[in-house]
């Protein structure tokens, strides 16, 4: 009965490459709207108007343009998930469940479940939105100590914190824990009961 | 923000990219990824469970062996996952007899598997197993997680059977303000959940985890594994935890359906509520030696969620091990090699 290393029936190597492609995608978007950011701040800097106001002025332009794209169908998925990092999590989960959406039109659970999510987004977006904000805040902070962001990466971080910061805030929130049942019970409305996962 | 200018995000993507592009050559070389590294015999196999007891690395083991529980979600490779990152290889170098049970992975026939299955039946039967193999009339037993809470279940249930009782980042009060879990779960209707799917997807409870971090989680991991791409021993380490988070087997829909509703909505367990096949779990009957460790920086257990087992035990020797670090970190991190095994050994070899 010799056994030293196996995992009986375990899948063998479940990283998917397609998965880091997928959040380097996010990232490029991320340095490219970052990019455009940074030329249109520049170029205001350079008609010499105070480094505070130029930044809050395009900032909230970029924000605008940014968490508006999440969950519009004619932006760049890239852009969309950048800032729904959590609903794009979702999807790949109840894709993983089989088929819960109806083939022959929308049922009322489907619906029901479709608003729902809806709702969850808002949520997702104002989260982003207040991670926006924050990451402004910070930026200002940061140019009123003398101190700047030179690379990208250091931007991303800081984005990442700001963001897992109002992020965790929601999701402790009374709302949150609502939604999310609501969300997972109206997802469960939309199968078949007494399926058996194999 | 002012020293970042459009040419040097453009500099830094097009190294980016290119980094990416030999990243993933290297990651379609590299072939499959080993985790569980200690070698260790199958000793006892039901049903899907098989028990195994690791090979000892002392001249002269512990006589008395250490039964590891873990949980029912992932895997228990967790925690023998590198050479250098193996609580139980720092166990059996501690001269600890180590056994493990690994629950496998259920399937549609285990849909009707209760907690009481897995409490008086599996559970039971190899620490009868072992009583009998080591002729003692008890064991020690290592609970890991929710596999920590089974522990206390079996141990309040057969408290002649545990020698002495280790949990580590074991959840007993479900119900503390800061448990994050918790609060997801309390609104899910547990019970449309499993009459849907049966068995509960592994991938739903990786989603509850992923969703408590998902900026850092799904996001700027994989952009900081850019940074490693070229090392070939650090994107194997990566590697191997990437394979035990997304090995989620799915859950046994009865004993899920008992857990989510007894332990997590409820919090029956510090009520003296919980009914394990037709018996009432009572903490106060853990009179064994019980040494309760938790982890300061856990943010799927926290920390008062496992030391309000201190007000609950009814033991005359409670102790409680303290490590600065979070719930993987426990496992896996550098310190806790050095910290943490030889604690618990020392602990059991002087009990």
């Amino acid at each position: 009965m010799t056994d030293p290393t196996d995992t009986p029936s375990a899948p063998p190597n479940p990283f998917d490459t397609e998965f880091l492609i997928k959040q380097a995608r996010s990232y490029l978007a991320f340095g490219e709207q970052m990019s455009a950011f940074s030329s249109q701040l520049h170029g205001n800097l350079q008609d010499g108007e105070d480094w505070g106001a130029v930044l809050r002025r395009n900032f909230d332009q970029f924000k605008a343009a940014t968490v508006g794209s999440a969950g519009d169908a004619s932006a760049a998925p890239e852009q969309g998930q950048l800032w729904t990092q959590m609903l794009e999590l979702w999807r790949q989960s109840t894709a993983t469940l089989g088929p819960g959406a109806p083939a022959g039109g929308e049922t009322d659970a489907w619906r029901a479940y479709r608003q729902v999510q809806n709702q969850y987004l808002d949520l997702l977006r104002r989260s982003a939105s207040a991670a926006l904000d924050l990451l402004e805040q910070q930026l200002q902070d940061r140019a009123n100590a003398g101190k700047s962001i030179d690379s990208l990466r250091d931007l991303y971080n800081l984005w990442v914190d700001c963001n897992e910061k109002t992020y965790g805030q929601m999701l402790r929130g009374a709302d949150y824990g609502e939604l999310n049942g609501r969300l997972f019970n109206s997802l469960l409305q939309c199968y078949p009961k007494g399926e058996t996962r194999p | 923000m002012i020293g970042l200018t459009p040419e040097r995000i453009a500099e830094e993507l097009r190294g980016y990219s290119a980094r990416l592009t030999e990243g993933v050559q290297t990651l379609s070389r590299i072939g499959e990824i080993e985790a569980g590294v200690s070698a260790r015999d199958a000793v006892y196999r039901e049903d899907k469970l098989t028990l195994y007891r690791y090979r000892p690395r002392a001249e002269k083991p512990h006589s008395v062996p250490l039964l590891i529980v873990y949980a029912l979600v992932n895997r228990p490779y967790m925690m023998d996952i590198q050479e250098d990152r193996s609580m139980i290889r720092g166990l059996l170098e501690s001269g600890v007899d180590v056994y493990l049970i690994d629950w496998g992975y259920p399937d549609a026939g285990d849909r009707k598997l209760t907690l009481g299955d897995y409490i008086h039946r599996y559970i039971r039967h190899c620490v009868d197993y072992l009583r009998e193999r080591c002729q003692r009339d008890s064991i020690n037993l290592l609970g890991v997680c929710q596999g920590g809470a089974l522990s206390l279940c079996f141990s309040s249930l057969y408290p002649e059977k545990v020698r002495n009782l280790v949990t580590m980042v074991t959840p007993v009060d479900f119900h503390t303000p800061d448990n994050v879990l918790t609060h997801l779960i309390r609104h899910v209707n547990v019970d449309l959940m499993v009459d849907t799917f049966g068995n509960v997807p592994g991938a739903m409870l990786n989603f509850a985890f992923l969703s408590l971090s998902p900026f850092r989680l799904a996001g700027q991991k994989y952009v900081d594994l850019i940074d490693i791409i070229d090392d070939l021993n650090a994107l194997k380490n990566f590697l191997r935890m990437e394979k035990w988070i997304n090995d989620s087997p799915d859950q046994a829909g009865e004993a899920f359906r008992q857990f989510a509703k007894d332990f997590f909505q409820q919090n029956k367990l510090v009520k003296g509520e919980v009914v394990i096949g037709d018996r009432r779990v009572e903490l106060r009957n853990l009179t064994m030696p019980v040494l309760n460790v938790y982890a300061t920086q856990d943010h799927l257990v926290p920390p008062p969620a496992s030391r309000a087992l201190a007000a609950l035990h009814g033991s005359p020797d409670y102790s409680e091990l303290s490590f600065k670090g979070g719930h993987i970190g426990i496992y896996v991190s550098a310190r806790a090699q050095r910290e943490v095994p030889p604690a618990i050994a020392a602990w059991l070899l002087a009990h």
